[in-house]
């Protein structure tokens, strides 16, 4: 009977690997003689298990029960979330087999039981076991290949198929190639340009003179054809006169993506890149695209070129194809709505250009509006038009007259063409060519006005849409007037206030008293949970609210809990947990929509729990949670008498 | 007494424990006998698997009762068993210099005790720590987030804090299943316990101590 002793298999291992691939394939006698080495480990919610470039990878770690997220941090502390792991994963297999240090952050989103195994035991098995290393190199190239991951990518970089995978797995830092060139502000226009021939390059990176360190500005070949060239400037002027200054820069561990964000949001097309406070090049928008196949720059730079409004129904088409790329590359949801609003704004300023310049130009100025998700900046694909129109009060009646007509034949083309782009009408009529929506400022402040100081339900409703407006084409400074004078309005009337956080406090979390989903029990969506309303609703409810009685002017929703988490108006740790939740839901939502999109069906928000993963489940009902604690703070900032 | 020079403020990686569950005839403390003894270590805080001890030991008192239902050990299978006096000196070779744990651990260790008594003519001298008390205490400290459930005294048992603590499960009532179930539970509740878990073998004990 001695044997039995110490040489027990453990079961609960046993069971374990022999679900899961690739230990599912070992023999019987290899399994068991793996599963003695196994050690079990315990990590409470939120333990850091890996720091991306520090933590030496001892054990192959497999989840028994629990989760983790894997992420990037870079030095602004901003995060990029890469993936989820949940039971049945394992995490660390390539730092082991390349014998590195962990590539990513690690972090437990659940309490999480690990299953570990060594090192050694792991590379044994890995150069025994046939079919085994085929199967880790397999399931790295298919899952999202994180930052650290040069040398892979590089050697992935070759083949055809991959390329867009790297707007978000590679950093900017590894574009720039060229040694940084630069010149003294005082140099000649000629010396500089001599200077951009000799190493042909196509920008030169200005610096203070005799502080060579001290980066002040930038040309480039454009800035000699347009600022030196056609204007006959002296080619012996300072070089100083013609750069553009201040150089903006992004962080050299900050992802093409961000690169690409920042150059499209700033219509420029060269970025400084700093590392450790030093700049230590610059990179083009071309650099990006070339690692890039169809890139939602080339996609912004098309838009722009095109000359005919026609030429843009099918532009705008391709942007559900461009977000299913960013989806697969790991994009977070919010910069996924940011990208669609930047590329929906594009479309509709050129759209807009393009049709002033058909029918002539307005006899007075104005500011198209967007409104609800557009003007919050949250559209997912299913995007309804949702605008207005502000124009500068007419001087006389016969100035009025003209506008009104100008505006109706003008808007009534605008959003037919917006429609054959694939925004459809809004059922609610709250669209630009509707005579109510498209008005003088002086008339939208009566609305606002009206609104705020005679709250019925109907009007309650509109500040739901209207409240979240922003300038998306025009005259933006009406957008502002407006938003200033609402914020005046707004401050002043606490009791309209306390409708909206009524309305606010009427919808519940969508969870019964054990955490169960609450789900629609008939109908079309039935055991479906309406994502948008009875999820994100509450989030952005709360958000507008407390911005309304803030004066907050943002309109997006994470831009608002984070100025509301910066002046301490909600604290810390609930501005984290509501950004989560939000951005979990908004997550499920598009990748739901996604889905729904690939088998040619009608985008909508209704998700069934029965098909999440566990992970999943519990992630979700952690997000209704916070919904409670935004309710809790209104009950105190509202208390009900 | 090679427990004495115990550095009480140290870490607890730095410590080696053992997990044990054992299997009775009964709870009559008197007349009823150890039939089972399951354990695994654990070392550096996390459970070593290639480390576990699991024997049948053949009871003087062979008679098929209610408690052999429970644990599903066979008359046969404990008639073919080695006596504690062969088993008891491995398990204590076993545990060695670890502390020793376990789920209402005092009833363990009167029974080892009782044995080694009465086959070695001493006691065991590895300071017990009892999980049942840690759990307690951890629940009273207010830091559970499961709600729905109620505080009441069946709460305790093994299989009822698993549940609530949402642990891996294992199948009850087989020493070593429920001492590895034990040990789950000990690597929940020290790592879950206040900021950050339990630190060091003096605020362990102030938690959970049952011995010395």
């Amino acid at each position: 009977m001695a044997a039995d002793v110490h040489s027990l298999a453990p079961e609960v291992v046993v069971e374990f690997f022999a679900k899961i691939m690739p230990f599912k394939e070992l023999d019987h006698e290899t399994l068991h003689g793996m599963a003695r080495h196994v050690k079990v480990d315990f990590f409470p919610k939120g333990t850091r298990l890996f720091h991306a470039g520090e933590t030496t990878i001892s054990h192959l770690l497999f989840i028994q029960q629990g989760g983790v997220k894997s992420f990037i941090t870079d030095d602004e502390g901003e995060v990029t979330l890469k993936d989820y792991r949940g039971e049945g994963d394992y995490i660390g297999a390539l730092g082991i087999i390349r014998g590195t240090k962990a590539s990513l952050d690690v972090e437990t989103v659940e309490d999480t039981f690990c299953f570990l195994l060594p090192q050694a035991i792991f590379l044994d098995l890995i150069n025994t076991q046939p079919g085994f290393s085929q199967y880790y190199l397999k399931s790295f190239s298919e899952k999202f290949v994180g930052t650290a991951y040069a040398e892979l990518r590089r050697h992935k970089m070759t083949r055809r198929g991959d390329e867009n995978l790297y707007l978000f797995s590679m950093q900017v830092g590894d574009l720039v190639k060229k040694p940084l060139r630069k010149a003294s502000a005082d140099s000649t226009i000629q010396q500089a340009a001599q200077q951009m021939a000799t190493h042909r390059v196509a920008s030169l990176l200005i610096h203070q003179p005799g502080r060579p360190d001290e980066i002040i500005g930038i040309i480039t070949d454009r800035d000699l054809s347009s600022k030196v060239l056609a204007p006959g400037l002296a080619y012996t002027e300072q070089v100083r006169c013609i750069m553009s200054s201040p150089v903006a820069s992004v962080l050299s561990q900050s992802t093409c993506f961000d690169a690409l964000l920042k150059m499209m949001s700033c219509s420029i097309h060269h970025l400084a890149v700093e590392r450790r406070g030093k700049i230590i090049g610059v990179i083009t928008s071309h650099d990006i695209t070339l690692i890039q196949g169809v890139s939602p720059y080339s996609l912004f730079k098309e838009v722009g070129k095109q000359q005919k409004i026609p030429d843009l129904y099918p532009l705008s088409k391709k942007i559900p194809e461009m977000i299913r790329n960013l989806i697969k590359e790991g994009a977070k949801s919010g910069n996924i709505s940011r990208m669609i609003s930047i590329l929906n704004d594009h479309i509709l300023e050129r759209l807009l250009t393009l049709l002033e310049e058909e029918i002539g130009p307005p006899p007075v100025a104005y500011c198209w509006l967007l409104m609800g998700s557009e003007g919050r900046r949250e559209q997912t694909f299913k995007t309804d038009q949702d605008n207005a129109i502000i124009y500068a009060d007419p001087k006389n009646e016969q100035q009025a007259k003209e506008a009104e007509e100008y505006f109706s034949r003008f808007t009534r083309k605008a959003i037919d063409h917006l429609v054959e782009c694939g925004y459809p009408l809004c059922p609610g009529e709250i669209m630009a060519v509707n005579p109510k929506w498209c008005q003088p400022l002086s008339v939208w402040k009566g609305y606002f006005k009206d609104w705020v100081s005679s709250p019925d339900p109907q009007e309650i409703l509109h500040a739901t849409i209207f409240f979240d407006f922003r300038s998306g084409f025009g005259k933006a400074s009406f957008a502002d007037e407006l938003r200033q004078y609402l914020s005046d309005l707004t401050e002043r009337h606490e009791l309209y206030l306390l409708h909206l956080a009524n309305q606010c406090l009427a919808g519940k979390a969508p969870l019964s008293f054990f955490r169960n989903f609450i789900v629609e029990k008939n109908g079309e969506h039935k055991n479906k949970l309406d994502i948008k309303h009875q999820g994100l609703t509450p989030f952005v409810n709360f958000a507008r609210l407390l911005a309304l009685r803030h004066g907050i002017k943002e309109t997006n929703t994470l831009a608002r809990l984070h100025v509301l988490a910066k002046e301490n108006i909600i604290d810390e740790s609930l501005w984290v947990k509501a950004v989560d939740a939000y951005e979990m839901q908004m997550q499920l939502r598009i990748i739901h929509q996604l889905n729904q999109l690939e088998i040619d069906a009608e985008p909508d928000n209704h998700v069934a729990p029965d098909e999440l993963s566990e992970l999943e489940k519990r992630m979700l009902r952690d997000a209704f949670e916070v919904i409670d604690r935004l309710h809790s703070v209104l009950k105190t900032m509202f208390p009900t008498p | 007494m090679q427990f004495l020079d115990f550095h009480q403020g140290a870490p607890l990686a730095e410590y080696s424990f053992v997990v044990c569950d054992t299997e009775l005839t009964g709870l009559n403390k008197r007349k009823d006998e150890i039939i089972s003894i399951g354990a695994v270590r654990i070392v550096n805080l996390q459970i070593q698997l290639d480390q576990t001890f699991h024997r049948f030991i053949r009871p003087v008192n062979i008679n098929p009762n209610k408690a052999t239902l429970i644990h599903r050990i066979t008359p046969e299978e404990l008639k073919k068993a080695d006596p504690a006096e062969e088993v008891l000196p491995q398990f204590i070779e076993f545990c060695d210099n670890s502390l020793i744990v376990g789920h209402f651990v005092g009833l363990d260790m009167y029974f080892l005790n009782k044995t080694a008594r009465q086959v070695l003519g001493g006691t065991l001298s590895n300071p017990g720590v009892d999980t049942m008390r840690l759990a307690r205490r951890y629940k009273d400290s207010g830091q559970t987030d499961h709600y729905g459930h109620h505080d009441h005294a069946s709460a305790y048992n093994l299989d009822a804090l698993a549940k609530e603590f949402g642990l891996p499960a294992f199948k009850p009532h087989d020493a070593l299943e429920d001492a590895l179930q034990t040990a789950y539970l000990f690597l929940y509740l020290i790592k879950k316990f206040k900021d950050g878990g339990i630190h060091s073998l003096k605020e362990l004990y102030r938690a959970g101590r049952i011995l010395h």
